[in-house]
Parts: C-alpha cells; sequence; structure tokens
C-alpha cells in the first residue's frame, strides 16, 4: 500500500498518465479509501482542464495588426 | 497545390532563407498566439508584453539562418521569447535577478491546505472571462520558476521534455516544479471553487449511503 505522501508526490505524474500500472492501481486503491486525496486528485484534474480549456492569455484585439506592421519592414 | 495551401514550418523557414522573406508572416500568424501568453504569463503587463513579442520575432527573423531545425521552430521560437521577457523582468526588476526560484525546490516541502471538495462543473458556474481571470492571478502569483513550466506544460501543452529542453533545466526538475506549480494554482483557485460546509457533509453522507 502506498500512503498519502506518495500519492502527492506522485501526483503529477499520475495525471499525465506517466506512472506503471502498478503505480496507477495503487493510487486509485489509495485515492478509494482516503478521502483528501480523493479530493486533491480530483481537483487537480479540474484545474488542468479548466486551463486548457479556458481562453486564459488571450492575444488583446490590435496586438497581431501592430506586430505585422512592426515586422513587415523586413519583407517590404 | 496541395503542398502550398499549409507548408510545415521548416518549409516556410526554407522558403525564407532563400528570398521568400514574406513567408514569416505565416510564421507569425501560426505562433503569435503561444508567444503572447507565455510572455504575458511571465509579465503580467500587456503593454511590456506587446513590445517583447515584437522583439521576440524580430530576433528569431534575424536570427533564422541559425536555426538548425534540431528543435520545433515553434519551441525555438519560445526560448527566444522567454530569453527576452526574462531581459524585461531584470531590467525592471534587478533585485529578482538570481531570484529563480532556489526556494523549496523540491515538491516535499509543500504541503496542499485547501482539502474541500469543488462544486461540480465550475466552468460553468462562473462566466468564462472570469474563471480566465482568476487563472491569469493565480499564474502571476507563482514564483518565475514555477510560472515557466506551467505556462509551456499546462497552458501551451507541450511536453514535459519539451518544457524541459526550452527552460534548459533537467526533466526531474521540470516534473518536480510541474507538480508545485499545478499545487499552488490549484490552491489559488480552491477558495473560488470550493463546495459549501454543509455540501460536503451531504456528498460524504451520500458516498456513505446514510
Amino acid at each position: 500500500m502506498i500512503d498519502c505522501e506518495q500519492v502527492l508526490q506522485e501526483l503529477s505524474n499520475y495525471l499525465d498518465s506517466d506512472v506503471t500500472e502498478q503505480l496507477r492501481q495503487q493510487i486509485e486503491e489509495h485515492i478509494h479509501s482516503c478521502g483528501n486525496c480523493k479530493v486533491l486528485v480530483d481537483t487537480t484534474r479540474e484545474t488542468l482542464q479548466l486551463v486548457a480549456g479556458e481562453k486564459v492569455l488571450e492575444i488583446p484585439h490590435g496586438v497581431s495588426t501592430r506586430l505585422l506592421e512592426r515586422l513587415s519592414v523586413l519583407w517590404k | 497545390m496541395q503542398a502550398d495551401a499549409s507548408p510545415d514550418d521548416m518549409e516556410l523557414v526554407r522558403r525564407i532563407l532563400v528570398g521568400e522573406k514574406e513567408c514569416f508572416a505565416l510564421l507569425v500568424e501560426r505562433h503569435e498566439r503561444s508567444v503572447f501568453r507565455i510572455v504575458q504569463g511571465i509579465l503580467g503587463n500587456t503593454a511590456d508584453t506587446e513590445e517583447v513579442l515584437q522583439e521576440s520575432f524580430l530576433n528569431a527573423f534575424t536570427h533564422l539562418g541559425g536555426f538548425r531545425g534540431e528543435a520545433q521552430f515553434r519551441t525555438w521560437l519560445i526560448r527566444i521569447a522567454i530569453n527576452e521577457a526574462r531581459k524585461k523582468v531584470r531590467k525592471y526588476k534587478p533585485q529578482l535577478h538570481d531570484s529563480i526560484d532556489e526556494t523549496e525546490e523540491d515538491g516535499r516541502n509543500y504541503r496542499p491546505r485547501e482539502l474541500r471538495d469543488w462544486q461540480p462543473n465550475p466552468e460553468q458556474r462562473m462566466a468564462s472571462k472570469e474563471v480566465a481571470g482568476l487563472m491569469e492571478r493565480a499564474i502571476q502569483a507563482l514564483l518565475r520558476g514555477y510560472r515557466e513550466v506551467f505556462l509551456l506544460r499546462d497552458v501551451e501543452q507541450l511536453s514535459s521534455q519539451q518544457a524541459a529542453d526550452t527552460l534548459g533545466l533537467s526533466l526531474s526538475a521540470t516534473k518536480t516544479r510541474l507538480l508545485r506549480a499545478r499545487l499552488m494554482v490549484r490552491e489559488y483557485l480552491s477558495p473560488h471553487f470550493r463546495q459549501r460546509w454543509h455540501q460536503g457533509l451531504l456528498s460524504r453522507l451520500k458516498q456513505r449511503g446514510e
């Protein structure tokens, strides 16, 4: 059996599917019976889904046009 | 011609180097959003970011002959942009010059505090713009070494190895920083998304079948 500390250390690798099958099973067995680790895994997974799905750090209107204007001297 | 409809980056670089300089506009169009996101994430200031964005592409054009194609054009460009952004940080905050995070490098020192579950579907409970703003503040709250890894891996979706190569870090240091960055972003978001105490109690009771 693995403990909460090991789940914490492997959390990122687990979410990236970058753990062995054996470790994956051990983590899943642990979180099935440990409320805190389950919350930690679920909410970190949600965090990654939010950052990938939201329009974070979008380029504002006008920036592209000014960039191309500045660079166009290179090929004129 | 099909091949000309969307030439890949290497092909565009080759054409630019033989004199079709206007092909650079296609590379700009393809990668400006990535560069903007990363630089804005590092600097947190749109005016400075715009300046660095322009400098990065100018720099890339000038040094295009030195691009050997060992890395993808995108990661080569991102490396240039990160260097330009770091220069800007040093200019305005010289005291931070060497602060690239020797503190608590090891994720073992980190203990999550927020352990209450979140409400289901947080992205449906808050306007998309609000979530994006919150996420940007969470990223800004990270120390720069963690922020850069998080931006490359989780915002830009580079692989851990690509992020490591781009930042000049070992794979293991990249993964350690990534773990810590993800935990800290989660911690920052938690108060905004967590269940109210009675919801938590109800869902626990439900799980137990009471």
